[in-house]
């Protein structure tokens, strides 16, 4: 064969690629089980014998996009909101969710982080930002975001989950894919200044008893802190896995309570004030109180409870490629804003019985927790379930539990066991075992 | 040598072995995700120390950071303009006066759009008046403990009048965030004027006394508003004891917040709820599924739908693929996509030759460029971009 045939042969591939991709595009949901029908019946894959167009042709040059983009393939793994995650469908006062089930590791990509709004999304000039601290302090400052960066810094994993994630559950499941059950919150390294390092050198009135943090944006969202927290681990944090906080975190600076209501983690951060008294602002009275069945409510409610929710299989990640008898790996997300993780059990029968999952990877306090079960699928139907406990001394309820306790009129901290259905077919969808 | 290797033989083992030793050692002390802690931290959680430049799985730096000291000491007039927040006792509550009639009056222009007629709620933004405020013989606003287990039962209703514990919240929150689209944009006045609408719709009275249109609102009064639903939350944050309260409440989460249990053989999960105790759990499906989701679900890995509203030519992509390792730098010898005397020059040719030489290849230019799978039409649509792109 000379290279005249061999260039023929690239280029008639490459034209056929073209052809085919276009089929792809059109029909892409079923194409998705193309590999493995090809090597059960045997054929070569023409992916394999055949030039592939990446290969014959020159890449794009080496920085094209000076700030790197995902490969186009992925531009369906992205955040989604609904409008009865708004007001009246309106986009500014609304939150959006986190593809958590096709994400992997414990590290949510900046772009991909669960947004709450409550007045838009604020643009802050970083030039123009101020930060003032001031009230039962002995020397108030106001700082520049290059002042507030020469504070020395840490770094630390921590999850970031709003109160309402799974709110919409408390009656009876209503959505349809892990993304909407459980994605109002993600993960990241967060990097900042301990707030004690600050205050070290400002020098706390001892009648301060609790902190209000408020935000520049148009809401000017506000909550009260008590000292105590705010002196154990609250960081004022500007960087987000490396980079810049976006502005859907709070560019250029945010409050970060770490395991507490991403509600308390304030952005936009503009004001710390120190007072003997709680402020009661509309963000802790009349919202992110949680109504019992007594008629009142919990305020102040604070660190997010232990948690888990398996990920794959999920709605949106099934298991309708399995064949009996294949080993497959049950794996999913457990947190705590108590404390660090313990451990995670699994239950394949609705909660009856239960076997202990392992944890793998980095597991840290506060922090999202991989835990994962190796399983022969038989194709039978399951009542999957995951319940975490952590180190101190809190296990997530069944839904029975919780309700018992709370109701179900709280919108806030739902951590009740969610339950995955899976039939003999492998399809999963969002059920709850409850009375 | 014999006794040399022997000796070094030797040294190594005891190294060795004293490694694996203290390695063993480290590892029962310290397995990962098991960190020292203590309970007793406010929120329920435990109290990992901060040690030795070691806190969890992370190292900090133990070295002194007295005198880091940036930042500058705010004037007056800042701390003024910033520190504008109000509490239920009064503190820090502006001058001013604002009457229910005016109130009545913005309230038309400026907020029925969203809060509805009277603030009576609609279009899903929040309900600010309305909802029965009687109470139980505890002292509980009745409807708050409408639990919707049920079909067909009643929301409770989250007012001012039924939920809300504070006035002042109202105040601060309607100066700082109100009207939602033009925050910050009200007089003092107006918000006085507005608050006191609210407070009139919700049927509050102040000192006794009912809030007519001609009711004129301002600090003092503001601070003695007492809402129906001013002990409707726990645990008690107010007073000295506040924050000890507030731990003493949440270290007994079974109880007061709801807990698990380890379970791991033949569990029974019997409801506990109110009007449901000892119901045994059963399977409940999705009724109706919200799928109104944006953007819509989608999971493949396909390519994005092409779109013509792009910023990018077809005349530019094509040559981006394919001309421009060539065009794109001085090196090659070929004009440059942006130096504009090189393809000035060019076109002096006229385009019906510059076309020809491109196609057929021209000096050190193959035909095509080398990518016969271009049309000839593609190669003029190129030339015509990197003309373009080069004036």
């Amino acid at each position: 064969m000379n290279n005249k045939t061999e260039e023929k042969i690239a280029s008639a591939g490459r034209r056929d690629f073209f052809k085919k991709t276009a089929t792809v595009s059109a029909v892409a949901a079923t194409t998705m089980v193309a590999p493995s029908a090809v090597m059960a019946s045997g054929k070569d894959d023409e992916n394999i014998v055949e030039e592939v167009k990446w290969g014959t042709t020159l890449g794009e040059e080496c920085n094209k996009y000076p700030y790197g983009m995902p490969a186009a393939y992925e531009h369906n793994v992205v955040r989604r909101t609904s409008a009865l995650m708004s007001s009246a469908g309106d986009m500014h006062a609304a939150i959006s969710m986190t593809p958590i089930a096709d994400l992997k590791g414990i590290i949510v990509p900046n772009g991909l982080h669960f947004t709450r709004t409550h007045n838009g999304v604020a643009h802050v000039n970083p030039n123009k930002w101020r930060l003032m601290i001031h009230g039962l302090v002995e020397k108030p400052i106001v700082l520049t975001l290059d002042q507030l960066k020469r504070y020395p810094s840490e770094s630390r994993i921590l999850f970031m989950e709003c109160p309402s994630n799974s709110a919409a559950e408390w009656k009876g499941p209503q959505f349809g894919t892990a993304q909407f059950v459980k994605g109002m919150m993600s993960c990241a390294q967060w990097t900042g200044v301990r707030l004690k390092t600050i205050l070290d050198e400002l020098g706390l009135k001892p009648e301060a008893k609790w902190m209000l943090a408020e935000g520049g944006d148009g809401s000017e969202m506000s909550r009260t802190l008590p000292i105590e927290k705010v002196l154990d681990d609250v960081m004022i944090v500007y960087a987000q896995n490396g980079e810049a906080l976006r502005n859907e975190q709070g560019y250029p600076v945010r409050l970060m309570a770490p395991g507490w209501e991403a509600n308390l983690c304030v952005k936009w951060l503009k004001r710390l004030e120190f007072g003997d008294k709680p402020w009661y602002a509309k963000e802790e009275t009349s919202k992110y109180t949680a109504l019992t069945a007594s008629g009142k409510a919990i305020q102040h409610f604070y660190a997010l409870e232990t948690n888990s929710i398996i990920t794959s299989p999920a709605p949106e990640k099934d298991w309708k490629d399995l064949k009996k008898g294949d080993l497959v790996e049950i794996e999913g997300l457990a947190w705590s804003g108590y404390g660090t993780i313990k451990g995670v059990d699994i239950s394949f029968d609705g909660g009856k019985n239960w076997v202990e999952a392992q944890l793998k990877g980095l597991v840290l306090p506060k922090c999202w927790t991989r835990f994962s079960y190796m399983y022969k699928y038989e194709g039978k139907p399951l009542l999957l379930q995951s319940r975490s406990y952590d180190d101190s001394g809190d296990v997530q309820p069944t839904v029975n539990q919780e309700k018992g306790i709370v109701g179900v009129e709280c919108v806030y901290h739902r951590n009740a066991i969610v339950t995955w259905q899976v039939t003999e077919k492998g399809e999963v969808s969002n059920v709850q075992i409850r009375s | 040598m014999f006794k040399l290797d022997r000796k070094l033989i030797t040294i190594g083992m005891t190294l060795a072995l004293s490694t694996t030793l203290s390695v063993a050692a480290a590892s029962t002390a310290c397995i990962p995700g098991v960190y020292k802690s203590k309970p007793g931290a406010i929120d329920g959680g435990v109290i990992y120390p901060r040690e030795n430049g070691v806190y969890t799985a992370y190292r900090y730096n133990t070295q002194s950071t007295k005198g880091v000291n940036f930042g500058r000491t705010p004037t007056a007039n800042e701390i003024k303009a910033w520190d504008v927040d109000a509490r239920p006792d009064g503190k820090g509550l502006p001058d001013g006066e604002g009457s229910v009639e005016d109130g009545d009056e913005l309230f038309d222009a400026q907020c029925a759009v969203c809060h509805g007629d009277f603030g009576g709620g609609g279009k899903g933004y929040p309900q600010l008046a309305g909802g029965n405020q009687a109470k139980d013989k505890n002292g509980v606003v009745i409807t708050l403990k409408n639990q919707r287990i049920k079909p067909g039962m009643d929301a409770p209703k989250r007012t001012v009048g039924t939920y809300w514990p504070y006035a002042t919240t109202l105040f601060t929150y309607i100066r700082d965030a109100m009207p939602y689209a033009h925050p910050k944009s009200l007089t003092n006045d107006e918000v006085y004027a507005l608050t006191a609408y609210i407070l009139a719709q919700n049927e509050i009275k102040i000192d006794g006394q009912e809030m007519d249109d001609e009711y004129v609102l301002n600090k003092e009064k503001l601070m003695k508003v007492v809402l129906p639903n001013k002990d409707g939350f726990y645990p008690v944050i107010d007073g000295p004891e506040g924050p000890a309260n507030v731990k003493a409440f949440f270290a007994d989460r079974a109880k007061n917040i709801g807990m698990g249990t380890r379970c791991m053989k033949d569990c029974k999960d019997p409801s506990s709820g109110p009007g449901e105790k000892g119901l045994p759990a059963k399977l409940m499906k999705i009724k109706y599924e919200m799928k109104d989701v944006v953007p819509p679900y989608a999971f493949g890995k396909d390519l994005p739908p092409e779109t013509d509203a792009g910023s990018v030519s077809k005349g530019e992509k094509l040559y981006d693929s394919s001309c421009k390792l060539c065009h794109g730098n001085d090196t090659m010898g070929a004009p440059r996509v942006g130096d504009a005397s090189a393809w000035a020059a060019v076109m002096k040719k006229g385009m019906d030759k510059v076309l020809v030489n491109a196609i057929k290849g021209t000096g050190g230019m193959p035909p095509k460029g080398g990518n016969t799978d271009l049309s000839d039409a593609d190669i003029k649509t190129i030339i015509e971009y990197m003309v373009g792109a080069s004036k």
